[in-house]
């Protein structure tokens, strides 16, 4: 795709998709929130995910990663399909999603909550804990130091130690991302990563989610912030009452009649 | 010489020191009380065996709901299927016509409770915990009704009576005069019991799954996104937690030679339950010590009996006692007098946290 360029709709039958998604459908009652919705995200993108509110996008989230079972159409994850699998098994499959508000662990501290990042541990199985016990520990150390190593990275190390309730919704935000890079993810979905962030984090995280995307795992992201999203991500996806309005690049989208009709008049950029 | 038990002492939280305090006074108390003669031998030592089987019922009932917040009202019955499972197999009186080792009879009795549990977790435990806890209320008394019903499986009402002692077969233990020396023999079986259901629970909370299990009691989302079968760790749990109340259930049975319906009481249910919560939900230690309290009541208050005039109605007094003392813990220390402390990362594999 050319600079400038914008399509009707989405952009499908890229070459190398880590999440297709064809034809999906959702409604709730009578009310169709997820309208036949096409859309493909490449490997190695940072996609940008953007509409105004009630146009469905947490609903695509929530679809594509398990939590609700779509009424049509498929989803496939590195071209496995994955349509109304249960989440987890979305998860193996190499999607990983955040949630809006940030999951607080009861009782656990923050590189404990780490810890269950990791996919496939030898010691979650009850008979492994007794029968293996050589590997368990010797798996358990390797996690914890890569636990230690990415809360350093995310500059977070110190809190390593203290309850995951104690923390604020900002450091929150941060563990929630390392946690969610521990799973090896192919596509990682962030839901409003800096929903209630403090501007100087904002710039911090969206250094980090660049950072990972260099080390290769693909972003879906959904954020209100424009400027924060525009900066980040290409291409932006627009979805509008349940189905993708057009996909492009920032430039392109920012100044889109038709966008700025979507989001009720006013310019992106106020 | 005294210096590991000096460091062990004061390593201690100022809750625990307190606990080990009064459970050594009152151990102390229990040594005198059977030397000079006002506790009976024999059932001093039955009130020790008694005190572990109800410690391994909470260690159970923890592993539902202090590891995996399972909401289960069934502990009487899962603690009755182990009993009844022992007691169908080993006793002369039962309706089977036949009779085995008490060996298999309790490996009969942690396999039924299993498999039972299996059955019943797999349409429940995809629900909300609320429906769960719902459902094995409905459990507890359709397997007391099933038991007092179906006459021909297992004697209705009357019970299962001519348990063999657990140790009855064996070549020395299976000689010792009945009374005070085979209380002797159940207490230190139930000693075993315990500290093998201890270690490996223990094991198995400190552990990867431990901590999957904790992430599933915080937000089952959460752990779906992160990849975890949210539904296999906690049948996985159900199962554990069940297979500890029959090993419970097969004790007792062993220890009272007999077994009735009317054990199956739900009462049982919220005794083991007020003893989770006073210990400290998902604490083993605490459980350990609540299944102690929860012994003390539940016997002590008959000693009252004598003390007081005998129209005095004993038995209110003692749901009064228990219900003031979980309102007590609840209004002091809602966490419990030994909540959990430890992270759930594998021993040895950080610093501060070797085995």
């Amino acid at each position: 795709m050319s600079d400038d360029a914008i399509a009707d709709g989405p952009v499908t039958g890229k070459p190398d998709p880590v999440l297709e998604v064809r034809g999906l459908e959702k409604a709730f009652g009578g009310l169709q929130v997820t309208d036949d919705v096409d859309l493909d995200v490449e490997r190695g993108t940072i996609t940008g995910l953007i509409g105004p509110n009630g146009a469905g996008k947490s609903t695509l989230f929530n679809l594509v990663s398990g939590f609700y079972e779509p009424d049509g159409g498929t989803v496939r994850v590195n071209g496995t399909a994955v349509t109304g699998a249960e989440p987890h098994a979305v998860a193996n499959a190499g999607l990983v999603r955040t949630f809006q508000t940030p999951r607080k662990l009861e009782g656990m501290t923050v590189r404990e909550a780490m810890l269950v990042g990791p996919q496939h541990q030898t010691g979650e199985s009850v008979l492994s804990v007794f029968t293996n016990r050589g590997q368990v520990v010797a798996e358990e150390r390797a996690n914890l130091e890569r636990a230690m190593e990415t809360l350093e990275r995310f500059e977070i190390a110190r809190f390593a130690d203290t309850p995951a309730t104690e923390l604020s919704g900002g450091q929150m935000k941060l563990v929630e991302l390392a946690r969610a890079t521990m799973t090896d993810p192919d596509i990682l979905l962030l839901d409003e990563p800096i929903a209630g962030v403090n501007p100087t984090l904002a710039n911090k995280l969206k250094g980090f989610i660049r950072d990972l995307n260099d080390d290769g795992i693909t972003f879906l992201v959904i954020e209100h912030d424009m400027d924060f999203i525009m900066d980040l991500a290409d291409p932006i996806v627009v979805l509008d009452q349940g189905s993708v309005l057009v996909e492009g690049d920032p430039g392109s989208v920012r100044t889109d009649d038709r966008v700025i009709d979507a989001y009720l008049g006013g310019p992106l950029d106020e | 010489m005294t210096n590991p038990i000096r460091a062990w002492y004061a390593g201690l939280t100022d809750a625990e020191s307190n606990v080990a305090w009064s459970v050594g006074v009152l151990f102390v108390l229990f040594v005198l009380g059977v030397a000079s003669g006002v506790i009976n031998l024999s059932y001093g030592l039955y009130l020790l065996a008694l005190a572990g089987m109800y410690v391994l019922l909470s260690l159970g009932l923890n592993v539902h709901w202090g590891y995996a917040g399972l909401i289960d009202f069934s502990v009487a019955a899962f603690w009755g299927l182990g009993a009844y499972g022992t007691a169908l197999v080993s006793a002369r009186d039962s309706p089977l016509g036949f009779t085995v080792d008490p060996i298999v009879g309790l490996v009969v009795g942690l396999a039924l409770a299993a498999a039972v549990a299996v059955i019943i977790g797999i349409p429940t435990l995809r629900l909300r915990s609320d429906y769960l806890a719902i459902a094995t209320l409905g459990l507890a008394e359709v397997i007391r009704s099933v038991i007092n019903n179906q006459s021909t499986w297992t004697n209705g009402p009357s019970g299962i009576l001519g348990l063999p002692l657990f140790f009855g077969t064996w070549p020395i233990l299976g000689d010792v005069p009945r009374g005070a020396p085979t209380y002797a023999l159940d207490v230190c079986l139930v000693a075993v019991f315990v500290g093998v259901t201890y270690w490996a629970l223990r094991r198995l909370h400190l552990s990867p799954w431990g901590r999957t299990v904790r992430t599933i009691r915080a937000d089952e989302d959460l752990a779906e996104a992160l990849g975890k079968n949210a539904f296999r760790f906690k049948m996985e749990a159900f199962v554990v937690g069940c297979v500890v109340m029959a090993l419970a259930g097969v004790f007792y049975a062993h220890l009272q030679l007999a077994i009735t319906p009317g054990a199956l009481d739900p009462t049982q249910t919220f005794y083991v339950w007020i003893a989770v919560i006073l210990g400290g939900s998902g604490s083993n230690r605490g459980a350990f010590f609540g299944g102690l309290v929860l012994v003390l009541i539940v016997q002590g208050t008959r000693f009252l009996g004598g003390v007081l005039p005998s129209n005095f109605p004993s038995a209110a007094v003692r749901l009064l006692v228990i219900g003031v003392l979980i309102i007590a813990v609840m209004y002091a220390r809602q966490e419990g007098v030994l909540p959990a402390q430890h992270e759930l990362i594998t021993p040895g594999t950080t610093e501060g946290n070797d085995e």
